[in-house]
């Protein structure tokens, strides 16, 4: 006889049972004596309070289990990003420093803010690859491939800071309408440079007055132009060239064009090896990006 | 897990429904493990009338315990339960001054079991198989036929059993291995 035969017949003995007559009888024997012993009802306020103090109980462990694991994600999360934010290109730590701040990248909802911290983790990878490299008892012949390797990596940061620039770009285009000011004006100042002119080469285009009295709060040359109706072309370029100043000090994407100018620069200074103007491009990339 | 939390809180709430001098918790406490504690009762005793005011006792018992008393000791009621009815058992054995050695064939406690897949000479055989069973059980040591009651008659955990018995579950574990041989010896002799 096997096992699971002595199981299955031993298991046919729950037909055993007590007489039904006797387990009613007996029921209501208990049902008397507990009765006497102060047994009763349970009215509905307490049948509650049982039922929320019961499900308190029971769901106090896994709940408390629950929250000690999300502060230990959200503990281990933050320190482990501080931890290895200092790992360089050459530390064993460095990909676990990429992972965090991937992790990081990823838990961020904002697009513009991703983007901006994306291209300041791509920017600081980049410098600290500029960074090792410039240190002598690493950039040897004996670490050929790693230097190489790093390389590599450096223009994949590098071309990573630019894609992540492009995207933060555009949004800020259609988010200023000053800016979109400023591009009607160059494109107005154009066509009055080359039209509209009399013989004397004075400027009297409408459209040139109507264009140059926006910027009069604004810039107080321009007054000066405005009052006199008739304008020579040599004063309408003055002032167009004084609104365009004006207006791409406050534009956000000619930083974007500076960061992209400052980039180029750090490549250049990084193919020519001198590593160590390479990383101070980089850091002002950093500061133009945080502005 | 939310199986597991579900049985929890409704151990939670039976608990402290009994605590409340709850009627009605009681009588569907009692509806729902009257039979298994008759059942464990009878095969450590052996006798149907004893097993009958045995397990009256044991429920009266258990109402008392969970008045005067915490859960804290057992993890479940029903473990509880089965707890209490093994210190009455002891104490019933200790004031009759006997112990479960005569077989547990009882004329009037004969098993049925009806499958009509069956050929009347194979059920007959099957009836036969499990009276054996039934006449071997009290033959075992005490310990191994409790845990053969446990786990095989009544469907009990391991977590239970060690719980109620006191022992480690690989303990149990070993016990319940080491109580199915000596069965089936003891079956497969009175076969030859």
């Amino acid at each position: 006889m096997t096992d699971r035969e002595l199981i299955t017949k031993l298991q046919s003995l729950k037909k055993i049972k007590p007489d039904s007559a006797w387990q009613t009888s007996n029921r209501d024997l208990l049902l008397s004596q507990v009765s006497n012993s102060g047994a009763r009802e349970l009215s509905a306020w307490q049948l509650f309070t049982i039922n929320f103090s019961s499900l308190a109980k029971a769901a106090s462990r896994p709940a408390y289990a629950l929250g000690a694991f999300v502060l230990i994600l959200i503990t281990g999360s933050i320190f482990s990003h501080q931890a290895f934010s200092s790992a360089k290109p050459n530390d064993s730590l460095y990909i676990a420093r990429v992972i965090s701040e991937k992790a990081k990248l990823n838990t961020m909802f904002n697009a513009d803010e991703r983007n901006k911290l994306a291209v300041q983790f791509a920017t600081r990878q980049a410098q600290d690859i500029s960074a090792v490299l410039a240190d002598p008892n690493f950039n040897t012949e004996a670490n050929r491939d790693q230097v190489a390797k790093l390389n590599e990596s450096f223009n994949d940061e590098i071309s990573s800071v630019k894609t992540h620039i492009s995207y933060l770009s555009p949004k800020k285009n259609t988010e200023n309408n000053k800016i979109e000011a400023t591009d009607n004006i160059k494109a107005d100042n154009v066509t009055i440079a080359d039209s509209g002119k009399d013989d004397n080469g004075v400027q009297l285009f409408e459209g040139n007055k109507i264009n140059t009295n926006i910027k009069v709060e604004a810039n107080p040359k321009i007054t000066v132009a405005t009052t006199t109706p008739v304008l020579n072309a040599t004063s309408v370029l003055n002032v167009a060239n004084s609104v365009l100043a004006s207006t791409t000090e406050a534009d956000p994407s000619s930083s974007e064009l500076n960061a992209d100018k400052v980039l180029e620069e750090a490549k250049q200074l990084f193919e020519k090896k001198d590593y160590t103007k390479a990383s101070d491009k980089l850091k002002e990339v950093v500061e133009i990006i945080k502005k | 897990m939310p199986s597991n939390l579900i049985k929890k809180f409704k151990n939670k709430k039976v608990y402290s429904k009994l605590k409340g001098h709850d009627k009605e918790a009681f009588i569907k406490v009692y509806d729902e493990s009257v039979n298994d504690i008759y059942r464990f009762v009878y095969f450590k005793i052996g006798s149907k009338e004893e097993a009958n005011d045995l397990t009256s006792m044991i429920f009266l018992k258990t109402w008392n315990h969970i008045q005067t008393n915490s859960l804290e000791d057992s993890k479940t009621l029903r473990a509880l339960l089965y707890k209490i009815a093994r210190n009455t058992i002891i104490d019933h054995y200790r004031e009759s001054g006997h112990k479960l050695s005569s077989s547990l064939d009882d004329e009037n406690n004969k098993i049925e079991i009806i499958d009509d897949t069956q050929s009347p000479q194979e059920r007959l055989d099957q009836e036969a198989n499990l009276e054996l069973i039934k006449a071997k059980l009290p033959l075992l040591k005490e310990e191994y036929r409790e845990v053969i009651i446990m786990k095989f008659i009544n469907d009990l955990s391991l977590e239970e059993i060690s719980d109620i018995s006191g022992k480690s579950r690989g303990n149990v574990r070993v016990l319940l291995h080491r109580s199915l041989n000596a069965l089936r010896q003891l079956v497969e002799e009175d076969k030859l």
